[in-house]
Parts: structure tokens; C-alpha cells; sequence
């Protein structure tokens, strides 16, 4: 994933610090902003477009106190969140347990190979249809494509995990008669768990875009359902409402709650994966 | 993607495999996969509509095939694909390179584009369906915009990472700024660029999908999503298995063959890359 790269450009550039005379970087970095803002302010000034494809930044702001005022953004908030949640457990749930499989046992790994290398190339989102058909239209198609998004990731990340255990420390156990379950629980789990928490993220993010994809299909409720359905009763303001509502969250997920683990797992122990 | 990747490293250490064992192996699994299908179906019972067996997806198949369809549809997924992807990766070039060598470009563009990374892709189609229609424009910028990030941060990257000895050397030789840029910064920052295409054309794909689901009225993901509106859900499915072959090609004929050209001969492993 891109995201943590986006750290980089926090660094200071690679020529050597220069002040940049009268222009702090709090000032450079708004300016964009606020050219954007001007823009969409004086817009209607200066092209004549109907208020549909555009509505003012007081349409915009109107709709959101009222939207939360009257509950239904909280409420679509909340139901998309549930469904990422209930889907991320599914999806780990099971991938960590046929993970481990894969990378303990080559004959599994052999058999399943294929098949998932295939499925996996068939995107998450690709499923709604005919998920659609068999479970309707709402929270069984929705969950179903995020569980599947999130289930490939987690597995990538499982296999990966058990793969950078070292042998020396596979050896040992095994020399100090380890096997079995003693094997599993003392080398196995603890060692690919870092790689597992630190996946988690890349997993979220994955599994945020087919959240907001398949409710824009199947949903009956969520932010993606809310901004997609907008479109038919040309609500621009419901639409621009929802996407600023998808940043922010992924925003405040990403520091609030990756950020964190990442930290914990990092500092205790003492892995830097990049 | 990544789980393909990981998938075919050898998984268990150290012991020579005997490789006509793997691919019977591997056979087994999409066998024991068809298999468990087609006799489910009787056991399940509900119709084709619900849950078509493998002989009705073949049938499928050879109708649309022979009817000129699904060719149609291929070719105008890939050439949206490829508009998408080129005009996506060059504006992500363009501005990696703009803002790893410009502190006021870095200082001024940073905030915006972090902000307008957190909005994902599909969260932008609707706002292009009420402006630009359900069609190609729609999806080439989607597609455009979810190509764009990952190139942008990994030519950042890459021209960050470029050694700082080598831009003195140019520069006390007399380079111009231009002159920096072709000698040091972009060869140095290719193995990036290629990094960021990578994850960018797997993101596409994706994003290339769900909107020809939305916006489109021919296409794979239009196939997908069409069949299933019409009841015919084996079309559904052979819309999901091209669009996984697709994958699959594109992956092992396109990308592959380029990141050993590139990265692998700078040392650089894509997992990493991917893994971070």
C-alpha cells in the first residue's frame, strides 16, 4: 500500500533546508485549499452550470447539521462501520487458520495454491451480483464482499508472517522437543502475529474500498448507499457530504487506531518493518 | 496480487520439490473445486438462476463467445484500462517528481493531496456520474485517480532516496536543473515508479470493475453486473472467471516480465514494497 509513504513527503525534501522566505508551510500548504473553496465559491459568477452539479458551500453545510440533527448521518455512520467490523472478523477468521495451513504444510499449500491465486483475482467487488442473488440486497452481500477482500489480505499476511520466522529460532524449539501444539503455540502464533497486526492495516484499507463500493450496489443503508443513491434525486450536497464524511473517517481510523497498533507491536517487539 | 506472489514462493524450506508433484497437486485442488460445484448442484437445487452448475457457465461461455459479446466487451475494458493507467501513472510521475524536487511544490501540495488520498476512488464516481454521465469519462478517471497516489508516493519515494553524491557530482560538473533530472533523479527513482505502477495497476483493475458495474454499458464488469440484473447468472460467472484470467494475464505477461527487467535487477523485491 501506498499510505505510509505518504510519510515521506512530511520529510524535508532532499535539498538542504532552505527558509522559505515570507511563506511558512502552514500558509503554502492552505493555499491550495483555499483556492479550491474560492473557486467553488465564485464558480456560479463566472459559468453558468444548474445548482444540481454543484451546490454551494452553504447547501453543503445546511445539509450536514441537518442530516446529523435528524440522525440518519450517525445512523449510516454507525451501519457501515458495523458491517466493516463484522467483516473483518469473518475475513481474519478465517484466513488465519487456513494460512497457517498454507505455510506449515506444503501439500496444502500445493492443493490450494491455484485455486486461490484464481479467486484472488477475481476482486472482492466483482462478487455483488451474484451475491445479490443469493443473499439479497443490504447487510449478507455487503459483509460477504468485505469478509472476501479482507480474508486474501490476512492470508497474504499469515503466510508471510510464519515465512519470516527464522529457522534458528524454528530449530531451537524444535531441538528443545517442541512439536505440535507446544510448536504452534510458543513459536508459530507469536511469531507471525507481528505480521499479522502490522497487515491489518493494509487489510482495513482494502476492505474500506469494497465497504463503500458494495453499498453503493447492494447496500440499503451506509455512507455508500447515501452518496449512490443520492445521484437518482441529484442531492449534490448528500454526494459531497458523503465522500468528505469517507475521508475523514478513514483518516481518523488510520491514525486512531492502525497508528496504535502499529506502535504497540513496533515498540514491544522491536520489529520496524520498513 | 500479493497473495498470488506469496503463493508461489516455494512455501516449505530447504527440501528440492518435485515439480510435476506440485502441478498434479495444484490440478487436484481447481478439479476437487469443479467437482464439489457441479455436484452440489443437484443437492442444492435451485435453479440455474440461483446457482448455475459449471456445464451452464461453459454453455454460457461458447453463447457469448459466438455471438461477438464478450469480445467487444474484453477489448473495451482493456482500452479503458490502458487510458487509465497511462494518463494515471504519467500525472503521478509528473507531480513525484515535482514535489521531491521543490520544497514550495512539497510545502503547498502535501496537505491537499494526503486529503484527497483519504477520499477513495469509488467514493468519487458518483460525484463524476452526475457530472460527466454514465460512460468512458467516468470510468478513465476513476481509474486516473486510483493510479495516480500509489505512482505519486512511490516516485516521491524513490527521488528522496536518490543519492545526494551523485546530484553534487552533476551539479559541480555544470548539470542545469533539467540536466539533474535525467542523469540522477529518474533513474534513480525507476525503481519506484515501477513499485507504484504495480500497486496501481492491481488497485485499477479493481477500481475498473466496480466502475463499468456503475457507470458502463459494456465491458466485463458490465457483463458481471448485466447477467445478474437479466437472471442469467452463468453470465455473471463467466464475466468473473475472464476477469479473473484477465488478472491473471495481465500479472504474468505484463507486470511480471517488467519487474524483472527493473526492480529485480536493483535489488528491490516487490513484496516489500507491497508489504508496507
Amino acid at each position: 500500500m501506498a499510505q505510509p509513504s505518504a510519510a515521506t513527503i512530511e520529510r524535508a525534501p532532499r535539498q538542504a533546508p532552505r527558509t522559505t522566505r515570507g511563506l511558512d508551510a502552514v500558509t503554502l500548504g492552505t493555499l491550495p485549499f483555499l483556492l479550491i473553496l474560492g473557486g467553488w465559491a465564485l464558480l456560479p459568477y463566472a459559468v453558468d452550470y444548474p445548482p444540481y452539479m454543484l451546490p454551494s458551500i452553504g447547501t453543503v453545510l445546511d445539509y450536514a447539521r441537518e442530516s446529523v440533527l435528524d440522525g440518519s448521518l450517525p445512523r449510516d455512520i454507525v451501519a457501515s462501520l458495523a458491517r466493516l467490523a463484522i467483516g473483518f472478523v469473518i475475513g481474519m477468521g478465517l484466513a488465519i487458520p487456513l494460512g497457517l495451513a498454507i505455510a506449515l504444510n506444503r501439500y496444502v499449500a500445493d492443493l490450494f495454491r491455484p485455486v486461490l491465486s484464481f479467486l484472488q483475482a477475481i476482486a472482492g467487488i466483482a462478487w455483488v451480483p451474484l451475491t445479490i442473488i443469493w443473499f439479497g440486497m443490504g447487510n449478507g452481500s455487503v459483509i460477504f464482499v468485505i469478509a472476501n477482500t479482507i480474508f486474501f489480505s490476512a492470508l497474504y499476511n499469515t503466510v508471510i508472517g510464519v515465512q519470516s520466522i527464522p529457522l534458528a529460532l524454528h530449530r531451537a524449539v524444535r531441538s528443545h522437543g517442541g512439536r505440535g501444539l507446544a510448536l504452534l503455540s510458543n513459536l508459530i502464533l507469536p511469531g507471525a502475529m507481528v505480521q499479522i497486526l502490522l497487515g491489518i492495516r493494509t487489510s482495513v484499507a482494502y476492505g474500506w474500498r469494497a465497504l463503500v463500493a458494495s453499498e453503493m450496489i447492494a447496500g440499503s443503508n451506509g455512507l455508500g448507499y447515501m452518496t449512490m443513491e443520492a445521484v437518482q434525486w441529484q442531492r449534490t450536497e448528500k454526494i459531497i457530504l458523503g465522500m468528505i464524511v469517507i475521508g475523514v473517517l478513514w483518516v481518523l481510523m488510520d491514525r486512531l487506531v492502525f497508528t496504535t497498533i502499529e506502535r504497540r507491536t513496533v515498540a514491544r517487539w522491536g520489529l520496524l518493518q520498513r | 496480487m500479493s497473495v498470488g506472489a506469496v503463493l508461489r514462493v516455494p512455501l516449505s524450506r530447504a527440501r528440492p520439490r518435485w515439480r510435476f508433484g506440485v502441478a498434479a497437486r495444484g490440478f487436484a485442488g481447481v478439479l476437487i473445486l469443479l467437482a464439489a460445484w457441479q455436484l452440489s448442484v443437484p443437492l442444492v437445487g435451485l435453479g440455474p438462476y440461483f446457482y448455475p452448475a459449471p456445464t451452464d457457465v461453459l454453455a454460457a461461455f461458447v453463447e457469448l463467445v459466438r455471438k461477438g459479446i464478450l469480445p467487444v466487451y474484453l477489448a473495451d475494458s482493456v482500452m479503458r484500462y490502458l487510458t487509465g493507467l497511462v494518463c494515471g501513472a504519467g500525472l503521478g510521475i509528473a507531480f513525484g517528481v515535482l514535489i521531491g524536487m521543490s520544497r514550495k511544490a512539497s510545502l503547498a501540495l502535501s496537505p491537499l493531496f494526503k486529503f484527497l488520498f483519504a477520499i477513495v476512488e469509488v467514493a468519487w464516481i458518483p460525484i463524476f456520474v452526475v457530472w460527466f454521465g454514465y460512460g468512458i469519462e467516468t470510468i478513465v478517471l476513476a481509474l486516473i485517480y486510483v493510479v495516480f497516489f500509489p505512482v505519486l508516493y512511490n516516485t516521491l519515494l524513490g527521488v528522496r532516496t536518490a543519492p545526494q553524491i551523485l546530484v553534487n557530482a552533476v551539479r559541480s560538473l555544470g548539470a542545469s536543473r533539467l540536466q539533474v533530472l535525467r542523469l540522477v533523479i529518474l533513474p534513480s527513482a525507476l525503481p519506484g515508479i515501477i513499485t507504484g505502477l504495480r500497486l496501481g495497476a492491481g488497485f485499477a483493475f479493481r477500481g475498473l470493475v466496480f466502475a463499468e458495474m456503475v457507470a458502463a454499458k459494456t465491458g466485463i464488469g458490465y457483463l458481471i453486473f448485466e447477467g445478474a440484473q437479466a437472471q442469467q447468472t452463468s453470465r455473471t460467472i463467466v464475466g468473473m472467471i475472464v476477469m479473473g484470467l484477465l488478472w491473471l494475464a495481465i500479472d504474468q505477461f505484463y507486470l511480471r516480465p517488467i519487474e524483472r527487467a527493473t526492480i529485480q535487477r536493483w535489488g528491490l523485491t516487490i513484496d516489500a514494497a507491497e508489504r508496507t
